[in-house]
């Protein structure tokens, strides 16, 4: 029998749109920055230490903004309530919204407890805003086991949100896309190329660039570890030995869309390690070709995943449009990303003189 | 005599006379035991008029654009040469495990006893989780509401003695509705008379659903692997002109 043409098919739109991209991104790299600012202000590592303030700065600016993007996808707001109000703890998203309060007050205190002698060092210099920064300080102190407790917290907030962020996309068996137990890994990783493209941004911004070889050497490794993840997925689903990666390749066989993607994740991410390893003092190509791997992973997996018809064969391409949800949405974040930026690094310096 | 309305289609003109006489079907019922209801489709029966989209639209008024239940159509062809049309009517399966359900972070979705899986509209916040999860696309996010959306095999009629919209509108009497724990009711009589030749879809999801096909492609139960029309077709909104 030939193939059936479909005469009239009812594709289902994106159900989730561009906001859940941009949740998953700035999660995932604010979570990923948070853990790389351990080394440097918690154990106190000398070679970490520069790279640890603009990590806390990274998971400060995403942290704060990734749960406006999540809100938005609600279409209203205040119904976030209903998450406390009846909450079925037998559904990922719902322990979701226990996992991201708890990350950000272990996340907001680490940070006020690193940063209180700093803050106090402010407020002796005199002007304007002294009286605020005392007020920040209360009394200054640096008190290194009150940070490794905070920090405790968070990590346990951090790993929580990356464990329910992948099982929450893996559990869904009707897209096959979704349904491999790499997908948690994949986003993970891809979550640490970002922090680390994110750390190194700010690194090349506000820093000295000292720290640029020691952001590679992690980068390299997890742009191999993200081609180790990709080839395994591929693997499985050509040799047939998992299902659902077989049943999203044959769906995505013969799309010209779907080659040209994968050929373009492949070719950036390589080009990523390929700049991380033999380029290792750069830091704002392999960082930004870095947090372009980490968005291209989410918005395939999610805005792809979803043109996968479940029933038919019609598919409902998600195409950007000048619209809330879409384009103006995504600008609108990064606008909110940059105001958190320019309100954090006006407040507080983040540069190494300020650390000396 | 059975303890429940037999809400076949058939059997629902013979009762109409008493439905008009204010003697509603259902309040005949003695609550022996509760009923179960469920859908059979009879693809032979189908011509593809979406009789049965139209009047789920206007019953529940979904958004334009945006359906509980359709007819999608195919044109397949044989080895032979042959082409021929080939129908799958879709709606919610009202399935016995429906993954809609363990998702949804603040239990909206639920299943009544009757077997009948609704949405609680108050408790939704849109979140679109179940969207995903439901294998047979049957859910959406309604652009009034914000909130899921789905085929409630027209619980307000049901509970009003009356058959789903799409059943009543059927005109070759594609789609039966009825109560399959009645032995008596003509659901389970046709589901009993074609035992063995009823299918449903995806059954590998192992959600057990409660929609039966007679007739069923079996290329056409899940993902097709063929091409779409659409996709061919010159469209002035995206193709200019």
């Amino acid at each position: 029998m030939n193939h059936p043409v479909e005469i009239l098919g009812f594709a289902r739109e994106a159900a989730w749109l561009p906001w859940a991209v941009q949740y998953f991104f700035l999660i995932g790299i604010s979570t990923a920055a948070f853990f790389l600012s351990l080394p440097g202000l918690v154990w106190r590592l000398p070679a970490w230490q520069g790279i640890g303030r603009r990590a806390l700065l990274a998971a400060l600016v995403c942290g704060l903004t990734a749960p406006v993007a999540l809100l938005a996808d609600l279409h209203q707001p205040g119904r976030f309530l209903n998450f406390y109000l009846h909450p079925n703890l037998g559904s990922w998203m719902a322990w979701g919204s226990f996992f991201i309060p708890l990350y950000l007050i272990g996340l907001l205190l680490y940070a006020w407890l690193c940063l209180r002698p700093q803050l106090a060092a402010l407020a002796e210099r005199g002007g304007q805003l002294s009286a605020l920064y005392r007020r920040l300080a209360y009394g200054g102190h640096d008190s290194p086991g009150a940070i490794r407790a905070a920090a405790v917290v968070g990590a346990l907030g951090a790993l929580l949100i990356l464990l329910y962020t992948g099982m929450e996309v893996m559990v869904v068996e009707a897209r096959p896309l979704w349904h491999t137990p790499l997908l948690p890994l994949l986003f993970a990783v891809s979550a640490v190329s970002g922090g680390l493209g994110m750390v190194g941004l700010f690194e090349a911004l506000i820093g000295q660039g000292a720290a640029a070889p020691l952001i590679n050497r992690w980068q390299e490794r997890s742009q191999w570890l993200t081609l180790g993840l990709l080839a395994a997925w591929l693997l499985l689903a050509v040799s047939g030995l998992a299902a659902s990666p077989a049943d999203a390749l044959a769906a995505m066989r013969g799309s010209l869309g779907w080659l040209l993607s994968a050929a373009w994740l492949l070719g950036t991410t390589a080009l990523t390690l390929w700049l991380a390893r033999s380029r290792r003092d750069v830091l704002l190509w392999p960082a930004l070709l870095a947090l372009h791997g980490a968005w291209l992973v989410r918005w395939m997996v999610f805005m792809g995943g979803q043109n996968m018809p479940k029933m038919g064969a019609s598919t409902h391409i998600y195409a950007l449009s000048l619209s809330p949800d879409s384009v103006l949405g995504i600008v609108g974040m990064a606008g909110l990303c940059l105001t958190v930026y320019i309100i954090l690094t006006s407040i507080i310096p983040w540069d190494d003189r300020a650390e000396a | 005599m059975s303890s429940h309305p037999d809400l076949s289609r058939r059997a629902f003109f013979t009762a109409l006379p008493a439905v008009t006489a204010g003697l509603a079907v259902p309040a005949q019922a003695a609550e022996d035991s509760k009923p179960h209801w469920s859908m059979l489709v009879d693809t032979r029966r189908c011509i593809a008029c979406q009789a049965c989209t139209m009047a789920c639209s206007m019953e529940n008024a979904s958004p334009e654009g945006e359906f509980r239940t359709v007819v999608a159509t195919y044109a397949v062809s044989t080895q032979e040469g042959k082409t021929g049309l080939a129908v799958l009517p879709r709606l919610c399966n009202h399935c016995e495990q429906p993954p809609c359900i363990p998702v949804c972070p603040v239990g909206a979705t639920f299943k009544r006893e009757d077997g009948i899986v609704l949405v609680d509209g108050e408790r939704c916040v849109g979140c679109a989780y179940c969207v995903q999860a439901c294998p047979y696309d049957a859910r959406f996010v309604n652009h009034h509401t914000g909130k899921a959306d789905k085929c409630t095999f027209c619980s307000h009629r049901v509970e009003a003695g009356l058959l789903p919209a799409c059943v009543e509108t059927c005109v070759g009497g594609a789609r039966i509705f009825g109560d399959v724990n009645d032995p008596q009711s003509d659901i389970s009589q046709r589901l009993k008379a074609a035992e063995g030749k009823t299918r449903v879809l995806k059954p590998e999801a192992g959600t057990n659903p409660h929609v039966f096909y007679i007739g069923l492609d079996d290329q056409l139960s899940g993902r097709v692997d063929g091409v779409s029309a659409a996709d061919m077709m010159w469209r002035p909104g995206h193709q200019g002109g």
